[in-house]
């Protein structure tokens, strides 16, 4: 074991010699002390140096420092849990020694959770979430490991009003994030800022993304397409890496248990050349057997896939200049799949799926004397599958799919704040991308453009504004502007009221414009709205149209609107006290415009034509609250709680009206009995609890240096499928029954924090439905992980 | 119970560290106070059974399971469903897979329903008069089928001859319309075959007879919802009740 240690220490010395590059002799110093009020120095403070995020702790006297600088205007941020956060600005001349004297005052809070006040940079993004006007629901990393979580599905399931979902529409693959009852396909998930692609049937399955290397995640909750422009139209999800070594350091990682789960985790990080550049590399292996919720009709095989998954990613950041940073990552992953449904002795499906996942960006941020700070980013990114489904017994296909997707995406964002209470973030860029579907017409890759302003503003010392306004233009679809608004008013040291308003919108895609498809099977054509006037009149010259709806032509022919929402939010943050913390916030996100197949008519041969055509409005509303409570040093209560309604206003549109199949009465098929249908009967939309509460204990045991983590993850029952016929959800239909969820983690640390050892168990109730096929049982696994790093 | 070896579990984990706060076992206790308000894991199918004495139900008649799982990928055309035939009297179904089977069975009165079509889904009683039912020009005259917009058991006595004659249903299959008399909604978006409720047929049959039908299920099993897209069908889950004294009671309760 030690001459591994030495062999890494070596290792990792050689690579900063290496680099090691010899400036000029007219460097500066900054070095300092950091004390409290009564003088003693506090040890293990975190001092960080801005703008080039070089970051150190205090040694046992309080002291750091920080060589090799060169003259400009620097700000120096101390922070140390237990004491109120400072900032500073130094101005260093050349060949200079400044020596600072900083006093931290006590704050007797210890919550863990991030405050959403302290905005913490990002490296290579100028955006900044709160500037959706949105809630932003930040997760950190340490606030993962305490979850015992392995991949992202996991993490977010616990989240309050998060959900995920499997859309049996989409296959049984087909998995995907739901957020304040916006669906899948309308929350966009992002990589340091920069989307990631790979959806099936519009679903993100977020099982694909390993925990380790996250460093924060950022939610966003309602439609921040001012952000991130088309298809953040109910939130987005953004998972920033790690990045930045202080010092040295390795950490391996084993976990193992039920359905023979094995995650294996390697990761190392090294500052070189004098602080000036650092790199992270990770290395994740992670299996699993899966799991069958429908014991009743699948006697053998699982209804949750089995994987392997490989992922490896790294970056680097490398101060070229005294202006200007470089920063590179990488990111590859990997899956494989066979999952078996045996429905009997005949019907033994084999579902084969394999998905190679890559992301490369490059980003160069550079420092204006006038104050200006330009980040210029590329991206690219790609993302195949393959997937096939086949009979073995028949040896015939069920299904074969080949799908590869890829884009490349420039931006470039500037950052200039002229007074200090104004801060302005721009930006422009564009991406093109490339899809290797031949279904699709000649129009086969998306090309968009976009600008973007934001800005915020302390207007006064109880008065906070953020606003923002994005332009985008597709290929597809002629240009957008959203715009948002936000306003935190500060009443006093204990209450702060947040008001938001934002807008999102998700442009038509290829399919729904240009695409025409036909399902043998079960008879039926969908074609594009660019197309549909074009396919049925030349149908109708064949001879092969049997019925028109003339109506309904002329509504939808070249007619597709983008699909689009406002979202509005208000809120109460309330601190009592200093061990209590209080948020309760309402909610309201109307869409418009949702994008839904229509039938047009039928043919002689073919039996329904299908186009594309926007329906009236869906509106998602509720409340969130939440409150986290310091019982003692040692315990943290916390429960978070949604109520939410989500239903589709073109629904109770129908019954009103008494179209068909809607004003059919509704069944009850456990009775028999049927009775007549009214607008109090729409329960509300597939999937969405009404409530969902989180309940969550941490208990740290200092004598044995143990933390418990015990969380209980409550659902109200949620409908699944309609199931009497009228197309919309009552209350007989099929619906997944009340189920608590409940978690545990307890983590105990040895040999001076190195060695840690785990035992995480998952849905310890067992909770399994047939109408859940995602959720295994109980998940118990037990693990070790050790850090190698430098006292 | 599984909760019950659960919290054995947890709380014989935590009793080896004995130096636990009282707060911790108050932890416990709450989660105690959880499992008591959880649902068990019931799946149960809380549906009436289908049996009522009288009728004859039919669970799981398969329908071409080799055409549906056949090569459907990429648009290639899968090969055409085999129709097959059902005859009430003795439960007897019939393939029709070549011209010698055509010839043999579709001109007689020896049928009583066709299922023909993609998954077997489109439904012809057997009428000589209609063109486009299977029994087109065969011997089932006098043939009719009603729809009644009402609950199988709900259903005590056959229309009048009168509507009967008047009835000019032949395939019953997807009921895209509001006046489309089929059993089953079909959705672009679920693609899932979905039975509508409070549908039942009234039949007037070649012998004068009278009968009524149901049709329940296309999936194996009869599953109340259906959870994964390669669920095996067709396999028919249907009930029907032929008076055989003639008269038309339709009457199926005890």
């Amino acid at each position: 074991m030690n001459q591994a240690v030495f062999f890494i220490k070596s290792t990792l010395c050689v690579i900063s010699l290496f680099f090691q590059t010899a400036y000029a002799q007219n460097t500066s110093r900054i070095q300092g002390r950091v004390t409290d009020e009564s003088g003693n120095p506090i040890v293990q403070a975190t001092v960080v140096l801005l703008p080039d995020h070089q970051t150190t702790v205090t040694d046992k006297d309080g002291r750091f420092s920080f060589n090799k600088l060169y003259e400009g205007t620097y700000q120096l941020q101390v922070t140390c849990i237990g004491y109120d956060p400072t900032e500073r600005d130094i101005l260093v001349k050349k060949s200079d020694l400044h020596t600072i004297e900083q006093v931290l005052k006590r704050n007797e809070t210890e919550l863990s959770e991030v405050w959403i006040q302290e905005r913490q940079g990002n490296v290579d993004n100028l955006i900044n979430a709160e500037n959706a006007a949105m809630p932003v629901k930040v997760i950190t990393r340490r606030e993962i490991e305490l979850m015992g979580s392995r991949r992202l599905d996991e993490v977010m399931k616990e989240q309050t009003g998060i959900a995920v979902i499997n859309d049996i529409a989409g296959g049984s693959r087909a998995v995907g994030v739901q957020i304040q009852g916006f669906s899948s396909n309308y929350v966009m998930v992002l990589v340091d800022g920069q989307p990631m692609l790979g959806r099936n049937n519009g679903n993100f399955d977020l099982s694909r993304i390993s925990v380790t290397n996250i460093e924060r995640i950022e939610i966003i909750k309602g439609a921040s397409s001012c952000l991130y422009g088309s298809d953040a139209l109910g939130g987005a999800i953004n998972i920033i890496t790690r990045h930045g070594a202080i010092a040295p350091q390795a950490h391996a990682s084993f976990l193992y248990g039920s359905l023979n789960v094995v995650d294996a985790t390697l990761e190392a990080e090294t500052p070189f050349a004098h602080q000036r550049g650092s790199v992270t590399l990770s290395g994740n292996c992670y299996r699993t057997d899966g799991f069958n919720t429908n014991k009743e009709f699948l006697s053998n095989g699982t209804t949750t896939p089995p994987y392997d998954n490989y992922s490896v990613q790294g970056r680097t950041r490398y101060r070229i200049s005294k202006e200007g940073t470089l920063g590179l990552s990488l990111r590859y992953a990997k899956r494989n799949s066979t999952m078996i449904n045996e429905w009997s002795d005949e019907l033994i499906l084999h579902d084969k799926q394999g998905d190679q996942d890559l992301n490369l960006s490059a980003s160069y941020d550079h420092h204006f004397h006038s104050g200006i700070r330009s980040m210029s980013r590329y991206y690219f990114t790609r993302y195949q599958t393959q997937m096939q489904a086949e009979w073995i017994r028949q040896s015939a296909l069920a299904s074969a799919e080949e799908f590869g997707q890829g884009v490349h995406r420039i931006e470039q964002q500037f950052a200039y704040s002229p007074f200090k209470a104004l801060h302005f973030t721009g930006g422009i860029g564009g991406s093109l991308e490339l899809m290797d579907n031949k279904d699709l017409s000649d129009e086969r890759s998306l090309n968009t453009a976009f600008a973007y302003l934001q800005s915020e503003w302390q207007a006064s010392t109880k008065i906070h504004t953020t606003t923002g306004i994005r332009y985008d233009y597709t290929n597809a679809y002629h240009g957008r502007l959203t715009p948002s608004l936000g306003i935190h008013y500060r009443i006093d040291d204990h209450l702060l009221i947040k008001m938001g308003a934002g807008a999102g919108f998700k442009a038509p895609d290829y399919k729904m414009r240009y695409q025409v498809f036909y399902n043998p099977a079960a008879n039926y054509m969908v074609v594009g709205t660019d197309q549909v006037r074009e396919i049925l009149e030349a149908m109708e010259d064949n001879g092969e149209l049997s019925y028109i709806n003339t109506y309904m032509v002329n509504l939808t022919a070249g007619n597709l609107k983008a699909e689009n929402s406002i979202s509005l939010n208000a809120g109460v943050n309330w601190t009592p006290h200093k061990k209590l913390r209080t948020e309760l916030s309402v909610f309201h996100h109307r869409l418009n415009n949702q994008i839904n197949t229509i039938s047009v008519g039928s043919g002689t041969g073919i039996g329904q034509i299908y186009t594309y055509r926007n329906l009236p409005k869906a509106v998602n509303k509720g409340l969130e609250a939440s409150v986290a409570v310091q019982v003692s040093t040692d315990l943290e209560l916390s429960a978070g709680y949604q109520y939410l309604i989500a239903k589709d206003l073109s629904v109770l549109d129908s019954i009103r009206a008494g179209r068909y199949p809607y004003n059919q009465m509704i069944n009850n098929p456990v009775t028999g009995e049927s009775k007549p249908v009214t607008t109090g009967s729409y329960w509300g939309i597939e999937n969405r609890s009404r409530h969902m509460l989180n309940l969550k204990a941490l208990y740290e045991y200092r004598p044995w240096d143990m933390n418990i983590n015990l969380r209980a993850n409550i659902r109200s029952k949620y409908p699944f499928q309609e199931i009497n016929g009228n197309q919309f959800i009552d209350e007989y239909d099929a619906f997944v029954p009340d189920h608590v969820l409940l978690n545990l983690t307890v983590e105990k640390r040895l040999l001076n924090n190195r060695l840690s050892v785990r035992l995480v168990a998952d849905n310890l109730l067992g909770f399994t439905h047939q109408y859940m096929p995602g959720q295994p049982g109980s998940v118990i696994l037990g693990g070790i992980s050790y850090r190698w790093f430098n006292d | 119970m599984n909760n019950m070896k659960t919290y054995r579990l947890i709380f014989n984990a935590c009793r080896s560290f004995t130096g636990l706060a009282k707060i911790a076992r108050w932890g416990l206790f709450s989660t105690l106070i959880l499992l008591a308000f959880t649902s068990c894991n019931k799946d149960e199918d809380t549906r009436p059974s289908l049996e009522d004495g009288k009728s004859t139900v039919i669970y799981d008649l398969p329908g071409d399971t080799e055409a549906s799982v056949g090569d459907g990928v990429d648009g290639k055309e899968a090969r055409p469903f085999y129709t097959f035939l059902y005859r009430f009297k003795d439960q007897r179904q019939i393939w029709i897979k070549n011209q010698s089977d055509s010839t043999r069975w579709l001109k007689t009165a020896d049928w009583d329903m066709a299922f023909t079509g993609s998954y077997n889904s489109e439904i012809f009683i057997n009428n000589a008069a209609y063109e486009f039912n299977p029994g087109y020009e065969g011997e089932a005259t006098h043939t009719a089928v009603v729809l009644l917009r009402q609950s199988y058991e709900s259903v005590t006595m056959a229309p009048s001859d009168e509507k009967f004659d008047n009835s000019e249903i032949n395939k019953i299959g997807w009921a895209s319309s509001e006046n489309s008399e089929g059993w089953f909604n079909y959705s672009a978006n679920t693609h899932i075959m979905q039975a509508l409720p409070n549908r039942t047929y009234a039949i007037r049959l070649p012998n004068g007879k009278y009968a009524k039908l149901q049709l329940i299920n296309a999936y194996k099993g009869n599953p109340p919802a259906v959870t994964n897209l390669n669920w095996p069908a067709p396999y028919y889950t249907f009930r029907y009740y032929v008076q055989q004294d003639g008269s038309k009671n339709l009457n199926t309760n005890e």
